[in-house]
């Protein structure tokens, strides 16, 4: 299933694109764009969706939240993910010198460890990333830098491993991920949506025959997000849970359905953010690296094969 | 605005503070930071037998009223109500502030002549649309006509730090919240397991964006709970607060502590006090609760002598809360509080 030429066409317009219709540009939302449309084939929409993010990048190599706000600078990963995404569809080099710079960044980042301590259930040692500068590591932008690090050829760098292992550990023992923490003062914590769909986006790059791929937590979660799709959530987080879902070849009539309809309330409300993260639900590029041995699904296909006539 | 937006900002200083003198002043024209230099008693309002289903709207009009909130002052002002939507779930209701409240809080403000908006930055979702799906206020502000701002992802402007007891320089607050004449916040009345108690002033945590702290806001988590919460509430321009004290939460608060059922509404101007009150009649010392100890005198009043209880008098109301049996809490409970696990 995928969005319809006209959404495509909605999204390109929107480039680049902020969390609303009336917001300024921000880089997540330009990156899950920059990403949905090269794997739609859309590549002169994605090209100036990647040429916005190489503006904005700085010396550093890092990619800021937005234009005017250097930090935090955890949209780097995204960035790193829709230059890569382009090139490969481009079959060139375009972005590479920026690429290069915002991994070394990258690499060079780290969420603060502390000791661990009989009030928290999760390992704080592991080392990811952390959304501020000079905090914990936390679930989410590890989940977007181990995906971001794995497209740029570093699958076995001891940072992506050791991230990987760190998004495993945050998993609850019954299934799905809380925003970060497992268990504070002895008491289990809830379960969510979007943080679920992206660890196990994260995941999907790791293979099903890794240590991290045999955990029983990872079915788990993805039955916790199968059910959750099933009741009322926010784009958002229905967008990530496909995408949690389809990287690891779980796809149904209900995903397409939901699809559908993830498509028609994102272009309702305009929202970029939105628009793009369902585009990107649809598309191949959520689903498992070749490099990372769960290759279950078809590699990409083209834009005229996965657009459809579907949704609004 | 500069790269990082970091532009500077007029004060209120000493003079114009003393100037305003009054209690409705002192909730709707004086910045926190100069409330403090005020003098004369702090009211507060409580009332009991509230529910969701009843006149919520004339409760509140009363509170305001008695808190010295002048309905003259509100109209064609901007009013953003802060409510507190941490980590909603239809599962436990009790742990956010709950829509009918919101809604009576807008209706009372709006027949003022006040322009309303909603706006909340979920501390631990980062997507707002599906904090406002679970926690049923999304579709109560559509049956309002309400407008909400999603907080989380709005522009951003850099406020020096008035209350200067963490070490950061300025806080980042969202356009939503600057543009705002009056911030109303709106907490549910809950235990919270660091600190003993969130209310009007730990609300407040949930106006700074998560673009720029994270989820959760772990940055102020870094340079200290107690300190950074009474930072942002010295920053912030103008606020009262209008607690949900009606199915609150104890024990392992704020997200997963058990019911309690308390039927009450608080409004004040003075958020401190406020707090210091429900402090009070959930058995804890205000005096121990970290922060209204920092905030003491500097942004309000927590002796009960300096307070005056409007509406009803909250002793015949306490009724001491559950609180978790971990070290840093047993110090700030009564003696006939009950310590759980």
């Amino acid at each position: 299933m995928g969005v319809s030429r006209s959404f495509l066409n909605r999204l390109a317009s929107a480039l680049p694109g902020g969390y609303s219709a009336d917001s300024a540009p921000a880089s997540e939302p330009t990156a899950w764009a920059a990403i949905a449309l090269a794997e739609a084939g859309s590549l002169g929409p994605a090209r100036k969706a990647c040429d916005w993010l190489a503006r904005v990048q700085q010396r550093t190599g890092a990619v800021g939240v937005t234009a005017d706000q250097d930090l935090p600078a955890w949209p780097t990963s995204l960035a790193i993910l829709a230059w890569q995404t382009y090139d490969a569809h481009a079959q060139g080099k375009h972005y590479q010198a920026n690429i290069d710079a915002a991994v070394a960044w990258a690499l060079n980042t780290s969420g603060r460890t502390v000791e661990r301590k009989p009030q928290i259930g999760h390992d704080t040692t592991l080392v990811g990333w952390s959304w501020a500068p000079d905090t914990h590591s936390w679930l989410e932008p590890t989940a977007m830098f181990i995906r971001a690090l794995y497209a740029a050829g570093h699958a076995t760098h001891p940072r992506t491993l050791e991230a990987t292992r760190m998004i495993v550990d945050r998993l609850l023992p019954t299934g799905g991920a809380n925003y970060g923490n497992t268990r504070v003062l002895d008491q289990y914590l809830l379960p969510h949506v979007q943080p679920t769909g992206l660890a196990m986006w994260a995941l999907a790059a790791a293979g099903p025959d890794s240590l991290e791929g045999r955990d029983p937590r990872i079915g788990a979660s993805l039955d916790y997000l199968q059910a959750a799709i099933a009741r009322p959530l926010g784009v958002a987080s229905a967008a990530y849970a496909v995408m949690g879902l389809r990287s690891h070849g779980r796809q149904s009539g209900e995903i397409d359905a939901l699809l559908q309809s993830l498509a028609e309330r994102s272009l309702r409300e305009r929202s970029p953010y939105k628009m793009a993260l369902v585009a990107a639900a649809t598309q191949t590029c959520v689903r498992p690296e070749a490099n990372g041995g769960a290759a279950s699904n078809p590699p990409s296909h083209n834009a005229t094969s996965n657009t459809t006539a579907a949704p609004a | 605005m500069t790269k990082n937006g970091q532009p500077t900002e007029p004060l209120i200083d000493r003079r114009t503070a003393l100037a305003t003198g009054g209690l409705a002043a002192a909730g709707l024209i004086a910045a926190p930071y100069a409330r403090g230099l005020l003098r004369g008693p702090s009211p507060v309002f409580l009332a009991s037998g509230q529910r969701y289903d009843g006149p919520l709207r004339q409760t509140i009009e009363d509170g305001l009223a008695a808190a010295g909130v002048d309905a003259g002052s509100l109209r064609g002002k901007r009013v953003l109500l802060k409510p507190n939507l941490v980590e909603p779930s239809r599962q436990i209701p009790h742990m956010t502030t709950h829509p009918a409240v919101i809604l009576a809080a807008a209706e009372a403000l709006r027949g003022w002549g006040a322009s309303v908006t909603v706006g909340e930055a979920p501390g631990h979702v980062r997507d707002t649309e599906t904090a406002l799906i679970e926690s049923g206020v999304g579709e109560a502000l559509a049956d309002g006509g309400l407008e909400f701002a999603d907080l989380n992802y709005q522009a951003v402007g850099w406020r020096r730090n008035r209350g200067r007891c963490s070490p950061l320089r300025g806080v980042y607050l969202p356009q939503s919240v600057l543009e705002a004449d009056l911030v109303v916040s709106m907490p549910k009345m809950k235990t919270h397991h660091w600190v003993g108690l969130t209310c009007g002033m730990k609300n407040l945590y949930g106006v700074l964006p998560g673009i720029k702290y994270g989820w959760p806001k772990n940055v102020l988590h870094h340079n200290g709970i107690p300190q950074t919460v009474v930072d942002i509430n010295a920053t912030l321009p103008r606020v009262i607060t209008i607690v949900d004290g009606i199915d609150c939460m104890e024990g392992d608060g704020p997200i997963l502590g058990s019911p309690k059922p308390m039927g009450l509404v608080a409004v004040g101007a003075d958020v401190p006090a406020v707090d210091a009150t429900i402090a009070r009649i959930m058995g804890l010392d205000p005096q121990k609760i970290s922060y209204l100890a920092l905030a003491r005198r500097r942004l309000g009043e927590i002796e009960d002598s300096q307070i005056e209880q409007r509406g009803e008098p909250w002793r015949p109301l306490r009724s001491p809360f559950r609180m978790l049996d971990e070290p840093h809490l047993q110090e700030l409970v009564a003696v006939d509080s009950e310590l759980v696990t």
